[in-house]
This record gives C-alpha cells, sequence and structure tokens, in this order.
C-alpha cells in the first residue's frame, strides 16, 4: 500500500461514517415524511429523542425544512453530506476523481431538493449518489487498506445508528458480522475490549442499546 | 460550419467539470468560497510552426532566467559587469539573503515556470509576466481536454491537436529528476487555498502524495512523512505549493503553521530537493522582467527570440520623464503585486487620482514599471449562445528536467468583462483550453 497519514485514514473513516448518516437517516426521513403528512404528526419527536439530537423544531413541516436542509443546524442531513464532502475533497489522490465526484454529486442533488416542493422525491438522487459512491469504493480504489477504512467508517456509523433507532437484534447481528469481517483489513488500531463486548451484547435476545451506542462510540478510541 | 455548431455540447462539459469540482477558492469579506473557473469550450488554436517558435523563445528564456538566478546566488556577475543594477536584484520581495551560495540538486532554480503572453492585433506575441515561484493552472486545460473528448469526440476525430494530458507525466520525470532519494510530496497548504483542485487533482494524476506541512517532519537531517502507524518514510522531493515565506518557520516567517521547521537546513545540505527552489522569485519580480532580454544576450550570447511588452522603469530618469509625459497611454503594475491586483491604467484615474498615484511613483520609483498598453487580440468567447470577442492571456508552461520542456498546451484566461483587461480568475475570468496543432 502506499503511505497514508494518520490524518487521512481520520479523513476516511469518517467519510465512510458520514456518507453512512446521509444515507441512513435520509431513508428513516422518507418513510417518516411519509407518515408525517397524514398520520403522526408528532412523530419527528421520538425521531429525535432516539437520535439525542435536541427538538428545535416547531411542528412537522419546520422539522421535515431544516432536518433534512439547514446548513446552520450540525444535526441536519445536509450538513452531515458537508462532512462527507469536507472529508472526500482532501482525499482526492487517495480515492481517485471519479470516486469523489459521487459526493460532489450528491452535494448538487442535495441543493436541488432543498429548492423542490417534493424534496423526498428529488432526495431520491442523493440517496442514489452515496449507493453508487459505495459502489465506485469498491470497483476502483486498489488499496484495501484505503478502501477499508471508508468500509469501517460505514459499518460502525451503521450500528451506532440502527442502534440509537432500537432496530431488530437481527439486523444489528448482520451489521456486526461485517464489521468483524472488516475491522481487521484496515491496519488500524482498534480496542479490541469493545469489539469482543459489541459482539457480546447481541449475543443477548434483549440488546441493551444505550451500552451499545457507547460501546460502538468507544470502539476506535 | 461555426463555432456554433461544432461546440454545441458546451454545457455537457460544463457539467463535467462541476461533477469533478474544477474549482478555485476565493476569499469575499474573509469567508472561503468554492467557485467553479467559467470554462468557454472554443479552444485557442495554436498554429504548429507559430508554437514552435513560442517553444524555442520559451525554453531560451526559461534557461536564461535559470543561469541567472544561479548567478545571483553564487558569483553575481551579471550585477559586477553593469548589466542588472543591483538595486532591482536585493531590494527585491523574492531575493532571499540566506540562499546564497545554495546549489538546489542538477542546479535549477525553476523547475515549473509560468510564462504569461499576449498576441498583439497584428499576431506578435509579448510574454506580460515570468511566474516562476508556484505558477498555477496546468490542470484546468489537461482535465478540460479530457472531458472535452468525451463530449465532442467528432471534433477529435477531425482536427489532432498535440495532446495535452501529458502533463503529469512531464511533471513527474521533472520531481524525479531531482528527487534525492525516497517518496515525492506536493506540499499543499490546505483545502482552503485558492489552487486546492489544482494541487490534489496533480497529486493524484502524477502519483505523488499530498501532504500538509504537519504530516512531514525533519529528523537526522532528512525528510520524512509519518505514515498512520507511525512508520517514517524518506521523501526525496517536495514540489511545494506555499510560498517561500511560509515554507519554513525556523528560517522564514515564525508564525508560519503550514511550513515544515528545518527543511531548508536539509535543502541547503541537498538531502531533499523543492520545486521550485526557494529563492528563486528574484527573478520574477516585474522590475527584473525588464532585464531579461539583456539576460539572454549576457548569458547565452543570443538575441531573445521572444518579445518583452515595451516596459519602462520611473526608477531611470528617462524612463520616469516618459512616463510622466505619456502617462494616460500606459498601464502601470506595483511589481509587489499579483493577480491582477495592482495594475492601473493611467487613461481610467481621475484628476485626484492621477494626482495621487503620480505621488507614490515619484516617492517610489522602484515599486512600479510601466508597459504601454498592447491592444490584445481578442478571442471570441460563447455567451449566452453568441459569439462574443473578450481579451486573453496564454499561460504557457515550461519544465525544467535533464532538458527543457515545453508543455504543447497552456491555460487561456479571458476576461469575462468586454471592458477588461483583466483575465485572473480571482478577478471573475475563465478560461479555455489551448490547443497546439499537430500539423
Amino acid at each position: 500500500m502506499g503511505i497514508i497519514s494518520i490524518e487521512h485514514t481520520d479523513r476516511l473513516f469518517w467519510l465512510g461514517r458520514y456518507s453512512e448518516r446521509v444515507y441512513t437517516t435520509l431513508r428513516i426521513f422518507s418513510d417518516q415524511y411519509d407518515s408525517m403528512l397524514d398520520l403522526k404528526e408528532e412523530e419527528y419527536k421520538d425521531f429525535c429523542r432516539k437520535q439525542d439530537i435536541p427538538d428545535i423544531y416547531r411542528s412537522a413541516e419546520d422539522f421535515a425544512q431544516r432536518y433534512c436542509f439547514d446548513e446552520k443546524d450540525a444535526n441536519s442531513i445536509f450538513s452531515n453530506l458537508n462532512r462527507a464532502y469536507d472529508n472526500a475533497v482532501v482525499m482526492r489522490e487517495e480515492i481517485g476523481s471519479v470516486t469523489l465526484s459521487y459526493i460532489q454529486m450528491a452535494v448538487y442533488a442535495m441543493n436541488k431538493a432543498k429548492q423542490s416542493d417534493a424534496p423526498v422525491y428529488e432526495l431520491q438522487h442523493v440517496v442514489d449518489n452515496i449507493v453508487a459512491f459505495w459502489g465506485i469504493v469498491d470497483d476502483s480504489i486498489d488499496d484495501e487498506h484505503v478502501r477499508s477504512m471508508i468500509k469501517l467508517g460505514k459499518r460502525v456509523e451503521r450500528i451506532d445508528l440502527y442502534a440509537r433507532m432500537h432496530m431488530a437484534r437481527k439486523e444489528l447481528l448482520r451489521e456486526a458480522e461485517k464489521l468483524n469481517r472488516r475491522i481487521g483489513r484496515t491496519g488500524l488500531s482498534y480496542n479490541r475490549k469493545s469489539l469482543a463486548h459489541i459482539n457480546y451484547l447481541l449475543e443477548e435476545e434483549k440488546v441493551d442499546y444505550k451500552e451499545l451506542v457507547d460501546e460502538v462510540e468507544n470502539l476506535m478510541q | 460550419m461555426d463555432n456554433r455548431e461544432l461546440f454545441k455540447n458546451s454545457d455537457s462539459v460544463n457539467e463535467l467539470l462541476a461533477r469533478y469540482g474544477v474549482k478555485f477558492g476565493i476569499y469575499k469579506d474573509h469567508v472561503f468560497h468554492e467557485q467553479l473557473f467559467p470554462f468557454d469550450m472554443i479552444p485557442r488554436i495554436i498554429p504548429a510552426d507559430e508554437f514552435a517558435y513560442l517553444e524555442k523563445g520559451l525554453k531560451q528564456r526559461v534557461m536564461a532566467l535559470n543561469l541567472f538566478i544561479k548567478d545571483i546566488y553564487h558569483e553575481k556577475k551579471i550585477i559586477r559587469d553593469g548589466v542588472v543594477p543591483e538595486e532591482f536584484v536585493f531590494s527585491g520581495s523574492g531575493y532571499l539573503a540566506c540562499c546564497d551560495q545554495i546549489m538546489p540538486q542538477k542546479e535549477i532554480y525553476s523547475h515549473i515556470s509560468g510564462i504569461d503572453l499576449v498576441q498583439a492585433k497584428d499576431g506578435t506575441w509579448y510574454v506580460l509576466e515570468d511566474n516562476l515561484r508556484i505558477p498555477s493552472g496546468a490542470s484546468y486545460p489537461m482535465i478540460a481536454r479530457d472531458l472535452c473528448r468525451k463530449c465532442e469526440p467528432q471534433i477529435f476525430r477531425d482536427i489532432h491537436p498535440e495532446d495535452n494530458r501529458n502533463y503529469a507525466k512531464y511533471l513527474r520525470e521533472t520531481m524525479d529528476y531531482v528527487n534525492t532519494g525516497g517518496h515525492t510530496v506536493i506540499l499543499t497548504p490546505g483545502r482552503y487555498n485558492a489552487a486546492y483542485f489544482e494541487h490534489s487533482y496533480l497529486a493524484e494524476q502524477t502519483g505523488a502524495h499530498l501532504a500538509n506541512g504537519h504530516e512531514l517532519i525533519v529528523e537526522n537531517d532528512h525528510l520524512y512523512f509519518i505514515d498512520y502507524s507511525g512508520k517514517k518514510e524518506r521523501v526525496g522531493a517536495v514540489y511545494r505549493r506555499i510560498s517561500d515565506d511560509f515554507l519554513d518557520p525556523m528560517t522564514f516567517r515564525e508564525n508560519s503553521l503550514i511550513g515544515i521547521p528545518h527543511i531548508f537546513d536539509i535543502y541547503r545540505k541537498g538531502n531533499v530537493a523543492i520545486l521550485n527552489a526557494p529563492g528563486n522569485g528574484v527573478a520574477d519580480d516585474k522590475g527584473i522582467y525588464y532585464f531579461v532580454p539583456q539576460m539572454i544576450r549576457y548569458y547565452l550570447g543570443e538575441e531573445a527570440i521572444l518579445n518583452n511588452a515595451p516596459t519602462y522603469l520611473p526608477y531611470y530618469k528617462n524612463d520616469m520623464k516618459y512616463v510622466l509625459e505619456h502617462f494616460d497611454d500606459l498601464v502601470l503594475k506595483d511589481v509587489a503585486e499579483a493577480g491582477g491586483y495592482g495594475v492601473v491604467f493611467g487613461y481610467k484615474l481621475s484628476k485626484q487620482e492621477k494626482e495621487d498615484f503620480l505621488r507614490m511613483l515619484k516617492e517610489e520609483p522602484r515599486r512600479f514599471i510601466a508597459q504601454e498598453v498592447i491592444d490584445f487580440l481578442d478571442i471570441n468567447i460563447m455567451e449566452k449562445g453568441e459569439l462574443v470577442p473578450r481579451k486573453a492571456d496564454l499561460r504557457a508552461f515550461v519544465l525544467m528536467g535533464k532538458e527543457p520542456v515545453v508543455w504543447k498546451s497552456g491555460l487561456t484566461r479571458f476576461s469575462r468583462n468586454p471592458d477588461s483587461f483583466i483575465v485572473n480568475s480571482s478577478q471573475g475570468g475563465g478560461f479555455k483550453d489551448t490547443w497546439v496543432l499537430s500539423q
């Protein structure tokens, strides 16, 4: 492999995390948006609570607009996409211009969705670009360490989000399996006790979600 | 068929340029903005024989400039022989006393030179500026060509311009030629630099490592890149994209956070190559530009092939007299400024502004040069589907390795303002690809 600085490994890992955060929150948001239209107006409050983000929104409509598109709100999906872009744009020589272009296009698509009166339709283009980004990561990044650092970030973020959303144990087990396979391929040092504990927590029928979130956050410390 | 028909897919190219993030950074009110660099798809076309003339002149010019820098930091013969007055050398911001008696690898001071030229309406080419410190811009026509070939394949079946996508290969060869052993690094100040796209794209295309100053360390008289496991890998060549001032806080600005402490010490010992060499700005001072034809005669025993724009140095009494008498016909340039800043057209000043400027000129004659306003050849650009003429220059790139190589392309910059001669991207200018015809 080529030489990679510690700053670059951090960038790659967080590129994976933020791209996953955008993807999964958009997926959840799209479902939520649908039910908030005419069924459960206050459902977003539960979403904020589970995501551990402050409920600063005045209504479901305000939530839909600001949680998605307010770039000044650090918890918004757009802010998370900008963080993904910030990490990607300084990695051009590691990931390549073609790979980077999918994150760039996701940003353009997000800007377009922000102007739309049917945002969920336009946001699909953001999701498409994120999915394409992961595809091209697999296809065009030859360096296994570089590829694995991005994918490790993705796996860590997904378990974190799934745990916060109290997703079914089956889903979490599937993601944990992928995490176990991936983490050793990065060449990065990680907290082995945390990984063992994550696996242990998922052996239990009743998952302790809070402890799981804490342990996932400890994994790369 | 006219250009509108030929280049009908211009929007597609601009869409791809946006997709690949072909941008430059600009600070407005102290806030950083990334902007797309406006691209006009109609290329500047230079016939093969005309470019052959430019190539010869550019090689000659850069070779003389290299010899001048070497002389200034060693024997200083050109000063002793009275060809260039010492005031113009030692008081210039580009002269670095600490570079005295330092010989860079293979005696090359200006590895990558960006020479700005304009073509007058009678077809004559003039050199406007020699940019030897960290000239930027090659990446833009390089990527634009790649994308144009995708969007307008038929044009490239019919016309065969010289392929310009070899710039990265030339740059790599230039870096490798002076490498003292180890990795090659492109040193960037970071993402918030105006030319960050170029830094990262050139790193990708050359296979060099893009690094910030804090990722590199000097130890035991060598430069190392520290990888994430803590392993140190030796670095033999640094293509720095930061200015001399910030390169090494132990030698230059002590508050620089983007440089590499002690790199200048090991450069002095010959343990790392720095491209372009520190101190080479002594030759791209706008005041020194005046003397380039004399330098060519002095070092190479030849007459300059390329013309300088007619230039006057108010420092000289006769020139000052001429400048005062013809002020309204001249353009005045502050030698310390770049990027199109510090440029004043005499006829544009109000009475009061003119009085203020003349007072400053008389107080600090060394600070300015005056040039005749060259009536540039207008080049057509496409604006809202119509062809409109605009002023344009050409930045030609000369890479100095074992032999000087002139890249058969260049960055053509144009003014988007019909009343302006200023083509710089930082002031709203756009760019074109430059096609050198292969026959």
